[in-house]
């Protein structure tokens, strides 16, 4: 009984998105190291499954843009965040190699 | 006004600048950076930060000025005015507010002997106070520090006797600022990085567009409009008494990612935003000593602002901080959308760093007596002439 009414982890039309729920986090600081320490094949993987629903991401989160969020919600919008983090190492550098920047953590001293 | 791509415009619009290479010695003499304390950041006005951080009565912030030792409480006081102060207690000098922000609305207390302070400044209540010798409480207000602001920037004075007052200080460029719309953006996201460099390595290298395709061509290097040579070239550069402001146009037809294509909903065919209202623009404000705006316009309306400062800690080290501002948003798209301009913005400031900190090893191994610079690095050369003017030292 307690997993049929248990909240599902994502909102119903994103179910197919939950093996990706590793990706939604709270924190500029967590998204950064999930994406420094991911091996490639792995964001790619998360960018190729989210581009695709991205505008039906953005419709369904106008709806509830502003508010608290439900939890499903909110790891959507968290989802979200974490392509807008990854999309420069996949779309622009490609590979971590043409990165010449210093460590990304130690832009976060405040 | 159209930006226009021939070569070697700036030094002939400035003559007096002439063009020869300026010395190293700054970024690495410790003498320098003694004479920078004292005739610099003590001696000029600096921005210690924004109005629109402490909108309400007993407000504050905290700057530390670290060159100088100084740590400055910066206030709203009940009657709306903005007054700074050391952040010091005037009975056995502890550190009054322990916090970077916070509200004082009520008073202020010590946490050593519990004096407290009003929103003003003055010194309200003792404890034991009748133990004290010829003691009256109105002469031990806060130390003030003088405070005056132009268009919601809050400049302080540490010294308290100033050459100049902010307006004279500030001259030409006020007029500038006052038309920006600051005042309509709200904070995003505040970054600070401690860097191995000169504080002016970091001012410098944000300071001109010419390593714009070349340092960042993998993120940013394409977005800003080149000639038939791929070379960025200024639309207008404006040297003022101890300022300067440049601007560039964005590259109307640069081809955006498919994300920034999908969030900006851009013509999937063309993918480009041919349309002059989404033309862009940049605009550059270096405020002497250690202070650039980096205002982002699309259409001529302002969307985003960056500002810059590089606070010395050593001669050798800087801390730079950074901070975003945009509308606030109105829809989970425009959140999108600004969060990904902020993640391109840090993600090509991180390279920056990188470089700042191998200039600076360069620097120091002495290879080099001297830079060169070219057209595009005009505002680099002011800003040391300024600065040389300031310490009274001139090295050739």
């Amino acid at each position: 009984m307690e997993s049929a009414s248990a909240e599902p982890a994502l909102p119903l039309p994103f179910e197919d998105l939950a093996p990706f729920l590793d990706w939604a986090l709270e924190t500029e600081r967590a998204r950064i190291e999930k994406k420094v320490t991911a091996s490639m094949g792995e964001v790619r993987s998360f960018y190729d499954a989210m581009m695709p629903r991205l505008k039906e991401i953005l419709d369904y989160l106008e709806s509830c843009f502003d508010q608290e969020m439900p939890p499903p919600d909110r790891r959507l919008f968290l989802l979200s965040l974490s392509l807008v983090e990854v999309s420069s190492l996949v779309e622009l550098y490609r590979q971590r190699e043409s990165i010449e920047a210093c460590d990304p953590l130690r832009f976060l001293q405040f | 006004m159209k930006t226009s791509m021939q070569e070697k415009q700036w030094a002939e619009k400035y003559p007096d600048l002439g063009t020869a290479p300026l010395p190293a010695e700054p970024y690495i003499s410790d003498e320098f950076f003694a004479l920078e304390r004292d005739l610099v950041f003590y001696r000029n006005w600096i921005i210690a930060g924004r109005v629109d951080e402490i909108p309400e009565a007993g407000d504050y912030f905290v700057r530390d000025v670290a060159i100088c030792k100084a740590s400055i409480l910066v206030v709203r006081g009940s009657d709306g005015v903005v007054r700074s102060f050391h952040n010091v207690c005037s009975h056995r000098s502890n550190k009054l507010a322990l916090d970077k922000r916070g509200s004082c609305a009520g008073g202020m207390y010590c946490h050593f002997h519990n004096w407290l302070y009003s929103d003003k400044g003055a010194l309200l209540r003792v404890p034991d106070e009748e133990n004290f010798f010829d003691f009256d409480k109105r002469d031990h207000g806060l130390k003030p520090v003088l405070t005056d602001t132009c268009a919601g920037f809050v400049f302080i004075h540490l010294h308290p006797e100033p050459a100049e007052t902010l307006h004279d200080y500030l001259g030409g460029i006020s007029d500038r600022l006052n038309d920006q719309h600051f005042h309509e953006m709200a904070l995003m996201q505040t970054y600070g990085v401690t860097e191995s460099a000169n504080w002016k390595v970091g001012l410098d290298a944000q300071n001109e567009l010419y390593h714009f395709p070349f340092q960042h061509r993998w993120i940013s290097g394409d977005s800003l409009l080149m000639n038939d040579k791929k070379q960025c070239r200024y639309r207008d550069v404006t040297l003022y008494n101890y300022h300067s402001a440049w601007s560039c146009e964005y590259d109307p037809v640069s081809k955006p990612t498919p994300l920034k294509a999908a969030l900006f909903k851009m013509n999937k065919k063309t993918r480009t935003s041919r349309l002059p209202r989404m033309i862009g623009d940049t605009e550059l404000f270096t405020l002497f000593p250690n202070f650039e705006i980096v205002v982002m316009r699309v259409g001529g309306v302002m969307t985003s602002y960056l500002t810059y400062q590089f606070w010395p800690l050593t001669v050798d080290s800087t801390l730079w901080e950074i901070r975003i501002h945009f509308r606030k948003p109105q829809t989970a798209r425009e959140l999108l959308q600004q969060e990904y301009y902020k993640c391109i913005t840090r993600d090509t400031l991180q390279e920056d760093t990188a470089s700042h900190e191998t200039v600076h090893k360069g620097l120091v191994s002495r290879a080099n007596s001297h830079m060169i610079l070219q057209d595009n690095e005009i505002a680099i050369r002011h800003f040391h002439k300024v600065l040389q003017d300031r310490v009274g030292l001139h090295l050739n």
